[in-house]
Order: structure tokens, then sequence, then C-alpha cells
């Protein structure tokens, strides 16, 4: 079966071009939709929503085909197959670093309250005593003082990261506190101020790059070192997973009530775990991801 | 003309680098649009570039942040010499 892909306004609408091209009435064509109108919260702004259509297959549940990026053609692939072929089991690995000239301004750059504690879910390593440990400015590494011993202490890998992050925020110009919690080798970088959206970007892109190069930076002042390292901004990583848990729960309900498969916007592997954990919890749908970063996404099909 | 940019990406690779004291941004004005050469010291550009360009395609992403500050639009050079 051919697919076709149209794009309009809305939904309905893109459904109605693709009927026309299919020459089928509503019952006989089955269809995914790839982008939502306008969709501006998790991902880019594109606008017009994209649906793809095909007549349906006699007796043959909605399948999903792989994509590649969002421009591939997708009527050469157009052999009926089985759907499991192309689920790939959960992705996650950690190269998310899309290189985007867009519009960083568009981004989640509110700033509100954050009540966060993660406490809880910690790797076991040292229960419940983590030391908490305020940086300030004047704990700055120094520069010229690099020997290289062998054992790394996380504190020393926090230091090194808040030193960078300082950094980044003046050459920004901007106004911020950086904190440092250690608990174990569990390192969480916080930086917290007015305006601090350019740091997070559109889809928190921009953070991930941040936190690659602190990673980096922390690395090359002090060799290799068994730590984790995240920075947040602003208290966005906290933002972000609520709003996606509550995002995949309306995704799941969607699916199993019109019993078609949705293909949600790229997103980095973090956001596409924190889908897949909450989806994976729900009857009546699965998930798994499609395509390279930065374009890949999650697919949702009814279980 | 793109205060912000230049900082951050000389702070960044400052950052990364051992020579801290070869590390050399220059600004050309194009117009409608900047460019920023960085320069290190030998044998340092690959860790800037990173693996498979990752780290380089980060600096990037940072420092076109920095630029919305500037209000201008930026090109990144990383200079072999």
């Amino acid at each position: 079966m051919e697919w076709v892909e149209t794009t309009a306004k809305t939904i309905d609408e893109a459904k109605e071009k693709a009927l026309d091209q299919l020459g089928v009435a509503d019952d006989d064509a089955e269809f995914e939709i790839l982008e939502e109108p306008k969709a501006g919260l998790f991902g880019l702004i594109r606008g017009e929503a994209r649906v793809r259509g095909r007549i349906r297959p006699t007796e043959a549940r909605p399948k999903v085909e792989r994509r590649r990026g969002r421009r591939s053609d997708t009527s050469s692939a157009s052999t009926p197959s089985d759907a499991g072929t192309t689920a790939t089991a959960t992705d996650e690995r950690g190269d998310d670093t899309g290189e985007d000239t867009g519009d960083t301004s568009g981004g989640a750059a509110t700033r509100s309250g954050n009540g966060r504690g993660r406490r809880g879910g910690n790797s076991g390593s040292t229960g419940d005593g983590a030391q908490r440990s305020r940086a300030r400015r004047d704990d700055r590494t120094d520069r010229d003082d690099r020997d290289d011993r062998p054992p790394v202490e996380p504190a020393a890998v926090g230091a090194a990261a808040v030193s960078f992050m300082e950094g980044l925020v003046e050459a920004f110009g901007l106004q911020a506190t950086v904190e440092l919690d250690i608990d174990g080798t569990e390192l969480d970088v916080r930086v917290e101020g007015d305006d601090l959206g350019l740091l997070i970007g559109p889809g928190g892109r921009t953070l991930l790059a941040v936190q690659d190069l602190a990673r980096v930076a922390a690395q090359r002042k002090l060799g290799d070192h068994e730590t984790r390292l995240r920075i947040d901004v602003a208290g966005y990583r906290e933002r972000r997973r609520t709003a996606l848990e509550r995002f995949a729960r309306t995704v799941a309900e969607q699916v199993i009530d019109t019993s078609s498969p949705r293909s949600l916007e790229p997103m980095p592997s973090a956001d596409r775990k924190v889908i897949h954990d909450v989806l994976v919890e729900i009857d009546g749908v699965t998930s798994h991801s499609e395509g390279d970063d930065p374009y890949r996404r999650v697919v949702v099909t009814p279980a | 003309m793109a205060p912000a940019a230049k900082a951050t990406l000389a702070h960044i690779v400052a950052s990364i680098v051992d020579d801290v004291d070869a590390v050399e941004v220059t600004e050309t004005d194009l117009g409608d649009r900047a460019r920023l050469d960085v320069s290190v010291a030998d044998g340092e550009l690959g860790r800037v570039i990173g693996r498979r360009g990752r780290t380089a395609a980060s600096i990037r992403t940072v420092t076109r942040a920095a630029a919305v500050i500037d209000d201008v639009d930026l090109d990144i050079e990383f200079v072999d010499d």
C-alpha cells in the first residue's frame, strides 16, 4: 500500500487532503499523525499539521514504518510488513547534541518557582548522608595548577564544573548563583537566577550542550573520573520531566481512543526515556523510538 | 559586535585546552553577520573538536545562544594553523 503524506492547518484538513489523494472514504483509510499543528510545547515550531495515510490493508493492524528524518520518501518503503520489524527496543544512547542554529529564545524560557528535591531514586551509593556543599565564586579551581593525580575527588570535579558554569554565566552577562550538590559520585550543579532561558534553549538543547561542555571541561582539568555530572538551569529538568509525563499520559489516551499510532516530536534521549518510562506502565500502548539523532523520536502504538 | 558570543567562546575553549594563553578568538564583521575564528595551541584542536565533532557542535550551540544577546547571526570557525 502506498502512503500519502499531506500537510494542512489542522489534522482534520490534512486527513481530508490525504483522503482526496487516496480516493477512498474515511473508513477505508488509516492515518498516522506525523506533526501536530504548531506544536509549540515540545520541540520545534513547524506550523502545519502533517499526517500520512493509506488505504487500510485488509485485516491488518496499523503498522509503523521506519522513517529517517522528516523528509524521507515514505512511498518507497511501502511493502507491507510486520509491524514488529521496526520496533527497536528502548534506545537511550547519550549523544544528543543536535546543533541548532534556530531560535533559541523560543524554548522554555520562562522561570518559575521550583520545588525540587531530587533525593529519591539515587543509585544507592551513599544513601542518606548526602553532603551538601555550597560552591561560591571564591573556590574557583586554579587553572595553572593541574597535576594529574589519579584519584579525583568528586568535590574537585564539582568545583571545576561550578567554575565553568560561573564563567559561562558571566560571559553571557547574566546574574545567577551556581550551587553544587554532591551525593557520593553524583554531582548536581544548579544555576538559579533571572532570564536564564538562553542557557536552556528550545527543548533544552542548549542546556544539553552546556552540560556536555561542563563535562569535557571538568575532565580536561582533572583527568578521567567516575562521577555523574548533571547541570540544571532554573529548575528546567524537573519542570520538563513533569510536563513530559503529563504529555505522555495524554498521548496514551489518544492512541488508545483512536487506535492509531502517534509519532511524537524529535526529543533528546533523556526526554524519550521519560516518555517510555510512563508508557510502559500503561496498558494498551507500546512505544519505541525511530530515526537518528537529533531527529530521533518516540512512536506510540496501540498494543 | 558580538561581545557576549566572543566572551563565551573564549571561556569555553579556555576551559577545555591545556594551554590557555594560546587561545585566540578573532572577530570579523561580515555586514549582516559576524564570524568568530578560534585558534588554539598546536595539537589541541582535536580536543576542542571532540570525538566526531561532538564538542565542536556543543560549542557552536552555546556560543550561538550567547549571540542572541548580541543580536547577531554568527559563524564559528575552528582554525587549524
